[in-house]
């Protein structure tokens, strides 16, 4: 873990007055942690992008970076599945709708990264109690952790037995393990990066909240899609 | 916890001399109480009421102040209106006592904070251990102390209690007798001022008298160093917290998907299983696990044999051993041929091993033998339902004979009969084996086992 890093990107959060870390931030937060996530750049000056020399595979996905705007995919700040050709139009377009939708937001540039494979949607979290300390959880995305709330909690820092056991404690788990011909997931990957977060979140204790969502576990490692940071004060 | 002050705690448990400060002649009054308690039980050491207004209280010489009793005193039991504690406190503190227990109420429970936070900023400038306030007191069965309004002492054992509410530790104190299960200290905290769970918990791990921790629990006053040092302790001794208000709290207002899933409860549970504390769902199930635990070796492994004389006592134990997480498996060969040649042919030598109906004393002591005597076999959980032919004190007093030669495997047992089986269970409890009155609390107080055996495979060597 690199903290020295770790520790730049939260001061100048804090010193911009900013309690949400962006995107970016947060991914880049992850990547020194130890997470994998999508290959991507930030773009502050997005009209003068040169498309033609973009060090990434297409396709796409597009995210606006604006403190005003926190949860992006509600007002149209994220899209997905763009060529490299259109690239440029889509942005733009972005960035109309949010401005429309949000007209006090002040776009600090746009968010460009690698599409991801489909995996298995896992949830890796961390919370700051006032009574115990960072805690993490984990659960798999979508119904299992919003409706029937099937994640578990341990108190950070953990070891990786016993990141292995929270993830075999949630009910959704036999997905994991492969079914209906799915291949199995990346356990270890996934533990590894609980252990991760754990640590993270006793060493930087000024962390409030982390969500990486989703996690998407494939048969061989993990990607961090999305990563969110908020801080204490 | 500073050390002088954790040192000294063994002085609210352990005094040799006791003042009750706000000690009264007027049967009615909890000054009263405390007094009468002490001497009714068998007190040992040295009582001095304290009360201006008295000259004697039950035949023992009252001193106006604590600074007029002649001779040290190590504990000090403050008994008047909130109004008057600070003054007697300081005396207190003059006269050199080694701790403080609060009875009085009128504190941070009624919203009387500073008051409180003057008491615990005394005591602690003094290096005095303050329990309460707010408490019903301080029971000791190892040193026959009831330093409490509660009317008897517990039934003595090795457990100790410690309660966040003062009216159930009331309540327990029969209960701990009607069904023999042991208590080595009860103590109330009350309002957890200076001393809580954590400092009582860390206190008790070198405690001689304890053999396992109950906890009735509503809050901690900080869950970090509470789960820090159960952690520390579970590897020496077990701890089952019953945790009330188990209603979460209002939905709070998370950015993220992790802030808004961690409630209240979910925290307490992962503190518990952080720190190896055995979760008890309620009262009757935290002593089932209390008295399990208190008794009986931790479960090694996931083998478990039922021996019973009733199919469908076994059945029920089979569904209750998997919906707690130990669930039945096939014993080996050798064993259930074993088996085979010591019961009838209409018995069944599987698991869980069906003795019948017409198993007697010697029956069950050679299954039982041959099965714990097997080095697959972790633990057992033998059940007799009543039966008209056979007599349940003979099966009992079987059931301990075959146990005292394999103490190092946990055995829990389960007596079907209500009033036809009180004197077994009682035969039971005194040769230290947990019998419970239905399939589901033997196999949970097995399960129990199971739990904290888990926590000392992976932990318990850290030292």
């Amino acid at each position: 873990m690199d903290e020295k890093g770790i520790r730049e990107i939260l001061d100048r959060a804090y010193k911009e007055g900013r309690k949400v870390l962006y995107e970016y931030e947060a991914k880049e937060v992850a990547r020194l942690i130890g997470i994998p996530t999508p290959k991507n750049i930030f773009v502050k000056e997005f009209d003068s992008l040169d498309v033609e020399n973009l060090d990434l595979k297409e396709p796409y996905v597009i995210k606006i970076v604006s403190p005003q705007v926190i949860h992006k995919s509600d007002v149209g700040g994220v899209v997905l599945n763009v060529s490299r050709e259109n690239l440029k139009d889509e942005i733009r377009k972005m960035v109309e709708k949010v401005r429309s939708k949000v007209p006090n937001a002040t776009v600090e540039g746009v968010l460009i990264e690698e599409m991801a494979d489909k995996g298995v949607e896992t949830i890796v979290g961390l919370v700051k109690d006032p009574q115990f300390g960072p805690v993490v959880m984990f659960g798999l995305g979508g119904i299992f952790v919003e409706v029937y709330r099937d994640v578990a909690f341990r108190l950070a820092p953990l070891d990786k037995d016993e990141a292995l056991s929270m993830i075999k404690e949630v009910k959704a788990y036999k997905i994991l393990k492969g079914y209906r011909g799915m291949p199995p997931s990346d356990i270890e990957a996934i533990a590894d990066v609980i252990v991760k977060v754990g640590e993270f979140g006793y060493k930087f204790q000024e962390v409030n909240e982390l969500d990486i969502n989703p996690l998407m576990a494939y048969p061989d490692g993990v990607n961090a899609l999305d990563v969110r940071i908020i801080l204490g004060e | 916890m500073e050390r002088e002050i954790k040192e000294r705690i063994r002085y609210l448990l352990y005094p040799s001399s006791v003042a009750v400060i706000g000690a009264s002649r007027n049967p009615k009054k909890i000054g009263f109480q405390v007094v009468y308690n002490l001497i009714k039980d068998g007190y040992k050491g040295r009582i001095y009421p304290i009360n201006p207004n008295a000259k004697e209280i039950l035949g023992l010489k009252c001193y106006p102040s604590i600074l007029d009793v002649p001779d040290d005193v190590e504990l000090a039991m403050i008994v008047v209106p909130a109004s008057k504690v600070l003054d007697v406190l300081r005396e207190s503190i003059k006269k050199g006592v080694k701790a403080v227990a609060i009875i009085s109420s009128g504190f941070s429970e009624i919203g009387n904070k500073e008051l409180e936070d003057a008491i615990v900023e005394m005591c602690r400038r003094n290096k005095v251990p303050l329990l309460g306030p707010n408490i019903v007191g301080v029971l000791n069965t190892d040193h026959n102390m009831n330093l409490s309004f509660c009317p008897h002492l517990p039934f003595k054992g090795r457990i100790t209690f410690i309660t966040q509410s003062g009216a159930l530790a009331i309540g327990l104190i029969g209960w701990t007798w009607a069904s023999r299960i042991g208590i080595s200290k009860l103590v109330s905290i009350g309002n957890m001022a200076m001393l809580g769970f954590e400092e009582l918990i860390e206190y008790l791990e070198e405690d001689r008298d304890t053999d396992a921790i109950l906890l009735y629990m509503e809050g901690v006053k900080n869950g970090r160093i509470f789960a820090e040092v159960s952690r520390r302790v579970s590897k020496k001794k077990p701890i089952i917290a019953i945790k009330a208000g188990k209603s979460e709290r209002g939905a709070k207002a998370a950015a993220s998907h992790t802030g808004s899933l961690a409630g209240n409860v979910m925290l307490y549970e992962t503190a518990f299983k952080y720190a190896g504390v055995v979760s008890a769902d309620g009262l009757e199930d935290g002593f089932d696990k209390a008295l399990a635990l208190s008794l009986q070796p931790p479960l090694k492994g996931d083998n478990v044999v039922v021996v019973t004389n009733g199919g469908g006592a076994g059945v029920l134990s089979s569904d209750y051993a998997e919906a707690f997480g130990i669930p039945l498996k096939d014993i080996p060969t050798d064993l259930m041929e074993t088996v085979k040649n010591l019961i009838p042919p209409f018995g069944s030598p599987k698991n869980p091993i069906d003795l019948t109906g017409n198993a007697y004393r010697d029956d069950y002591i050679r299954v039982l033998d041959a099965v714990l005597r097997h080095p697959w076999v972790d633990g057992v959980v033998s059940i007799y339902v009543h039966a008209a032919i056979t007599d349940p004190v003979e099966i009992a007093d079987g059931i301990a004979y075959v146990w005292k030669n394999h103490r190092d495997k946990p055995i829990t047992v389960c007596m079907i009969g209500g009033r036809e089986v009180l004197v077994a269970n009682t035969w039971l409890r005194d040769n230290g084996i947990p019998v419970y009155p239905t399939p589901k609390r033997a196999m949970a107080a097995m399960a129990a086992l199971r739990e904290y055996g888990r926590f000392i495979e992976r932990y318990g060597n850290e030292g």
